[in-house]
């Protein structure tokens, strides 16, 4: 019997991803990469092997709740060897619900997978990143993967399957959906982030970081305490462990102290630089540049220093 | 109103160190309580005092779980089942069926919350897994919980919109820590914690499920190599600013 490995997530771009990892496992093990879609075929994802669709005429498979169902009901009947879930805040709940109910094994956020003699090995950041983990758990089983981890598979046919998964009857009902409100540029893709933290006094001073982020052509982002505690900015600026994770050329931290969650998502930069007003806070042993200074004298430097190359 | 707490006494990020060749000192390393989870803990207590009820602490760890038991006491849970089970012999499901096992032996809750995930291994897989193993409706990632007769309305967080969904009670919730501002306890309050109960459950109380799970494994713990320059420049504003522009143009991250 051929080992497959399955791959899904409700987001295209990540589910690109998978598929690219699902080929690796897939050709590791001597199996078949098989993504998995919910209801109908989506364009714009690509597949390694084929396209595995599964329906349920009684719902839409359209939650988390759901797609774990639908996926479990399948697991049974196909038995893949691996199944790999992008590591968003739904694909996490679809990862760990369907590894209960198949009693299976399941690592999480793992930016590096790989198996061998029915086992999966997957690596991890743990402790805010102070640590690597490697875990292993035998398969059949559950990984999560952290989104950018891998590179996305792009533009192949693959056979299209349907299975049709059953009834299925939703413990909890979506009443509606509000996007939220997202700033003109998007984090996770800015080449320049400005960041504010608590060394920021009130919050008519994070005018002033905005403008630098500007005239640097950045983004500007914050840690936890600003978007959460004091609520300046809206949880989509938060990087951190348990907001967005970013990997810009240049982060440049201002009146940030440095706490472990934050270091978590930034590791990735490029260059980090940061400016604050402790010699010995933590964000400089993060830092490929620090200065210790007074953000308000420094950031009024830096945008003299910026609009004079400007003209 | 009954409402159900797990927290988490988790190795403490920030003192955690390593030896020489990288691996970590997690025998006597500091614990406290997995920061996410006094979001956690908040929400349990603001529930009790809106609808009246009591609030019962649930924690799976070792004797050093204690200290956390009593923080969440002390901000005003009323009491705790102390699963015992050493850090690090279970994974997350078995963590989810101790946990499930010990709060069905507490009879029915109206509401079990969970924070999204623990400080130091975020996995987040226990309160989903917790949701399914005790077939109860699961919401991840709440900011924002109303409970009215039979009914939860919650508003869930994701990457790029807010869901807002309804279920039944009883459900199993993580919060995100938005949801609210954890309190710190007074000192009177931390002296009254020691008075509250604390029963403590040994895993064979759990029935055969218990302290079993998926056979996750750590094979190895490394430090994260963290390569930074560390360059620290001086002088005033004026010329800290320039030469701070000098360095970032210089690595190409600035353009000339």
């Amino acid at each position: 019997m051929t080992a497959s490995v399955w791959a899904y997530s409700e987001s295209d771009s990540a589910a690109n991803e998978l598929a690219y990892v699902a080929n690796e496992i897939a050709n590791a093990v001597g199996g078949q990469a098989v993504t998995l879609e919910m209801d109908r075929t989506r364009a714009g994802v690509s597949s390694a092997g084929e396209k595995l669709v599964l329906k349920s005429m009684s719902a839409p498979v359209d939650s988390p709740e759901l797609a774990a169902e639908a996926m479990s009901r399948a697991a049974k009947a196909s038995n893949p060897s691996v199944i790999l879930v992008a590591a968003t805040r739904q694909g996490r709940e679809v990862a760990a619900r369907l590894a209960a109910k198949l009693g299976a094994g399941c690592i999480s956020e793992a930016f590096k997978l790989s198996a061998s003699d029915r086992t999966l090995v997957g690596e991890r950041s743990v402790y805010s990143g102070k640590l690597v983990a490697r875990m292993s758990t035998p398969m059949p089983c559950v990984a999560t993967v952290k989104v950018g981890s891998y590179p996305q598979l792009k533009g192949s046919e693959a056979k299209v399957e349907e299975m049709d998964v059953g009834e299925l009857v939703p413990k909890v009902k979506r009443l509606h959906t509000t996007r939220k409100q997202v700033g003109t540029v998007d984090l996770k893709s800015a080449k320049v982030i400005v960041s504010a933290g608590r060394g920021v006094k009130k919050k008519e001073d994070l005018g002033m970081v905005e403008e630098l982020a500007k005239l640097l052509g950045g983004a500007l982002g914050c840690s936890r305490p600003l978007s959460s505690d004091l609520g300046w900015l809206p949880e989509e600026h938060h990087i951190g462990l348990t907001g967005v994770s970013v990997r810009p050329d240049l982060y440049l931290a201002v009146g940030i102290s440095g706490q472990l969650q934050h270091i978590a998502g930034i590791k990735d930069s490029r260059i980090i630089a940061a400016v604050n007003t402790d010699k010995d806070a933590p964000i400089f042993q993060a830092s490929d540049y620090g200065v210790v200074a007074d953000l308000y004298q420094l950031i009024p430097a830096l945008q003299k220093l910026l609009r004079a190359r400007r003209s | 109103m009954k409402v159900a707490v797990c927290v988490k006494n988790a190795i403490d990020e920030t003192e955690l160190r390593t030896d020489a060749s990288g691996r970590p000192l997690l025998d006597g390393a500091a614990t406290k309580m997995s920061t996410f989870d006094k979001n956690a803990v908040e929400e349990g207590i603001r529930i009790k005092s809106s609808h009246g009820g009591e609030v019962v602490v649930f924690t799976v760890g070792g004797v050093d779980a204690k200290k956390t038991i009593k923080e969440a006491l002390a901000m005003g849970a009323d009491r705790a089942v102390h699963v015992l089970a050493e850090l690090g012999t279970l994974d997350s499901l078995g963590t989810s069926r101790a946990l499930a096992g010990a709060i069905r032996n507490e009879g029915t809750f109206d509401v079990i919350l969970c924070s999204e995930g623990s400080s130091d291994t975020y996995t987040g897989q226990v309160p989903p897994m917790l949701g399914e193993v005790l077939s109860l409706p699961y919401v991840g990632y709440a900011r924002k919980i109303e409970i009215g007769a039979g009914l939860a309305k919650i508003e869930r967080s994701l990457e790029d919109s807010v869901e807002t969904v309804e279920c039944g009670l009883p459900f199993v919730a993580s919060v995100v820590s938005e949801i609210n501002e954890p309190r710190y306890p007074t000192l009177i309050q931390i002296m009254q914690a020691s008075k509250k109960p604390i029963a403590e459950v040994g895993a064979h109380m759990l029935g055969p499920a218990g302290l079993s799970g998926g056979n996750v494994a750590v094979v190895s713990m490394t430090a994260q190599a963290m390569e930074r320059k560390r360059v620290m420049i001086e002088g005033t504003a004026e010329e800290a600013a320039e030469k701070l522009l000098q360095a970032l143009i210089a690595e190409g991250v600035l353009p000339r």
